[in-house]
């Protein structure tokens, strides 16, 4: 881990936070250290909305471990695929849970795996095509815990 | 796991299909969140990077961070145009890796 | 007495062969399988002793209250007390208390009640009582009822907040005088809070599938393996049950059992304890990882048959009414039985907070479980003590009597249920 000087650690701050402050109403409310990743994926780029579907429970019946799948939609061609996918939870200890790196070959933008929550959440998800256009989606997911207190 | 990760998909298919690969490998992934009996934090150690290649070449990765999981499961798809052999590898913190090989025979 | 042996030799010869046989009938060595009693292990506990609760399980001292072995709760006051003077409290602290988690729920566990708890997935195993502060109940009444429902309603399944000292006295009037603010219906933010718009979960995973369900492995991989395994004695499992796929078909439906020699009910666990003691030497106590894959694996091989149970016998009548009296026993300092959360005239079909509680029938077929909420595999007895715990009871050892006749019990509620093991479950 680099010890950064007060002046770079500064600077750093400064930069989130302009890049925060740069991001559109839609993530006004979103914590400060995802908006942070986000505009770190999105490179202060204006994102899109539309083409994530995120796939979650509604109730996760407890954070351990629940299912998350994501999908794309785009024609994977060598011209025009998704070639990241980002998913950050704006309720965990930290804000990244996974980053899909896909190539044309895929076929298809689409992952699945099993992820830890810490509480009831909001999860997002960046893609970034192979020619630069980002898009955005927010999905709420309830987690609950034993109903007496355990 | 001293066993072997676990691949699910097809042995056989059609040139141009999209297949769907399930993958699973045990590990405690842990996170670096935990606290002992002593109460002194477990350290992190968990799988960082999953890569699928075909034939020698990248077809899907993943980047895990900590909020995976334990026994790490990832599904993805892939479009089969030719024979071979998919590999599959698992990167621990600890620089080890756990690798996997399925052939698929496309027709 | 070699002089005897050359003039009986024919008989003597009879006679040895006869006691040959007979000890080989008796001692527990290997031998091909009949239609006898399986040897079992007679001499001692079939867990650990003395039996500890798990480290990372609740510790409180709740020595005070019944468990499914011992009926030592205080008893419910006579009458409700008289309250002259209106009750004081406040009303915001009172907000924090029926919310606390660390209270055994707490009120918002079973009920609605406006905006307590930011209304995040309160339960509905008791009335909503969002309008409760315009209901033309007196401070007398509230206070008693949240002091000991039992006092107005002795089938009550009210925690005795007060009685059992879950709360203080300054506590409840906190209480009170939040519960006198609710005039209005709670405002969800989401229907899913609603719990009268939540819908009922439905377990979708395919619990036989080792992609999804961990424990899965174990039945695959581990218990296989430990079927092979020779114990101190120099034999293993498959020394006796070469094929056991096809002999034990069937046979672990039909558990758990009256067993004679130990004048108790037997599960899956404790049989495998002490049966696999008794030939191979193996120690393997309940609950130790080897006795868990086994017994999931003995369940497992057993999937598609239909739970059945002996009840024409007397001892297992017997059993069953004991273990239908211990479903109905209030127990822990929360003083909830097994029906009051799992029977349909009370609890089952409705929520605890974001918990949906299931009926008995249905509750069987799929142990032992994986747990995600654990990580682990957990059998029937282990989902009883942490009920217990749950509901601030002392937990007993696994093979304490009380849970071999509730859980024969609970396999009569179950007949017919076809195996499907491991589960998976929360």
């Amino acid at each position: 881990m680099r010890s950064w000087s007060r002046r770079q650690a500064l600077k750093a701050g400064a930069g989130a936070t302009a890049a925060v402050l740069a991001l559109p109403q839609a993530l006004r409310a979103v914590p400060a250290e995802v908006a942070a990743e986000i505009a770190k994926f999105t490179g202060g780029k204006a994102f899109s909305e539309g083409l994530i579907t995120i796939d979650v429970p509604e109730i996760a019946e407890n954070g351990n471990t629940v299912p998350l799948s994501i999908a794309v939609d785009s024609p994977m061609t060598a011209n025009d695929y998704i070639a990241e996918l980002r998913v950050l939870a704006d309720g965990n200890p930290r804000p990244g849970i996974a980053s899909f790196r896909f190539t044309p070959q895929c076929g298809r933008a689409e992952a699945a795996t099993r992820i830890r929550l810490a509480g009831s959440q909001t999860l997002s998800a960046v893609a970034k095509t192979s020619d630069g256009r980002v898009f955005l989606a927010r999905k709420q997911v309830k987690v609950t815990i034993g109903g007496c207190g355990g | 796991m001293a066993e072997k990760p676990r691949i699910k998909m097809p042995k056989e298919a059609k040139r141009g299909e999209i297949i769907q690969i399930k993958t699973l490998v045990a590990h405690v992934m842990e996170s670096g969140q935990r606290k002992d009996q002593s109460g002194n934090t477990i350290p992190r150690k968990i799988i960082n990077t999953f890569v699928c290649s075909f034939n020698g070449a990248p077809v899907f990765a993943c980047d895990l961070e900590t909020s995976i999981a334990a026994n790490p499961y990832l599904q993805f798809a892939v479009r089969v145009e030719q024979s071979g052999v998919f590999a599959f590898r698992w990167v621990d913190d600890d620089g080890t890796f756990i690798t996997a090989e399925e052939n698929i025979v496309v027709s | 007495m070699i002089a005897f042996i050359k003039r009986w030799p024919i008989t003597i010869t009879t006679a040895a062969v006869v006691l040959i046989a007979a000890a080989a009938w008796l001692s527990p060595l290997p031998m091909a399988q009949g239609a006898r009693e399986a040897p079992l292990w007679i001499d001692g506990a079939a867990s650990a002793r003395p039996w500890i609760r798990y480290p990372a399980w609740p510790t409180r001292d709740v020595s005070k209250f019944n468990t499914l072995a011992a009926v030592v709760s205080p008893l419910p006051p006579r009458a409700p007390r008289k309250i002259a003077a209106p009750v004081t409290g406040d009303a915001a602290l009172g907000a924090k208390l029926v919310a606390d988690r660390g209270r055994g729920g707490s009120c918002i566990a079973c009920h609605v009640m406006g905006p307590a708890g930011g209304a995040d997935l309160p339960g509905d195993v008791g009335p909503d009582l969002s309008e409760i502060g315009k209901a033309g109940r007196d401070d007398e009444w509230l206070f008693n009822y949240v002091y000991d429902a039992r006092v107005y309603n002795p089938d009550t399944v009210m925690p005795p907040w007060g009685t059992h000292g879950i709360f203080s006295e300054a506590e409840i009037g906190h209480i009170v005088a939040f519960l006198k603010t609710l005039t209005a219906p709670a405002q969800f933010k989401a229907a899913l809070d609603d719990p009268q718009r939540r819908p009922a979960p439905a377990e979708t995973r395919d619990n036989l599938d080792a992609m999804i369900n961990p424990a899965m492995w174990a039945v695959e991989e581990r218990a296989p393996q430990l079927w092979k395994t020779e114990g101190p004695r120099g034999s293993s499992c498959a020394s006796c049950h070469a094929e056991p796929s096809s002999a034990f078909r069937s046979w672990a439906a039909g558990m758990p059992k009256w067993e004679e020699r130990l004048q108790k009910v037997l599960g899956v666990e404790e049989f495998v304890t002490r049966h696999t003691k008794a030939t191979t030497g193996h120690d393997w106590l309940m609950q130790s990882e080897e006795n868990t894959a086994l017994s999931t694996y003995l369940r497992y091989l057993a999937n598609g048959a239909p739970i059945r149970v002996d009840a024409e016998s007397e001892a297992a009548r017997a059993a069953y009414a004991r273990g239908k009296a211990l479903s109905e026993r209030k127990v822990g300092a929360l003083n909830f039985s097994c029906a009051d959360c799992h029977s349909a005239e009370r609890g089952s079909g409705k929520w605890i907070r974001g918990q949906w509680l299931s009926e008995l029938k249905g509750q069987l077929d799929h142990f032992p479980t994986w747990r995600t909420s654990q990580q682990s595999i957990w059998d029937i007895r282990k989902r009883f003590q942490w009920c217990q715990v749950a509901i601030w009871a002392d937990d007993l050892p696994p093979d304490d009597p009380a849970y071999g006749d509730l859980e024969l019990y609970l396999a009569a509620q179950n007949v017919g249920q076809k195996l499907s093991v491991p589960g998976i479950r929360h």
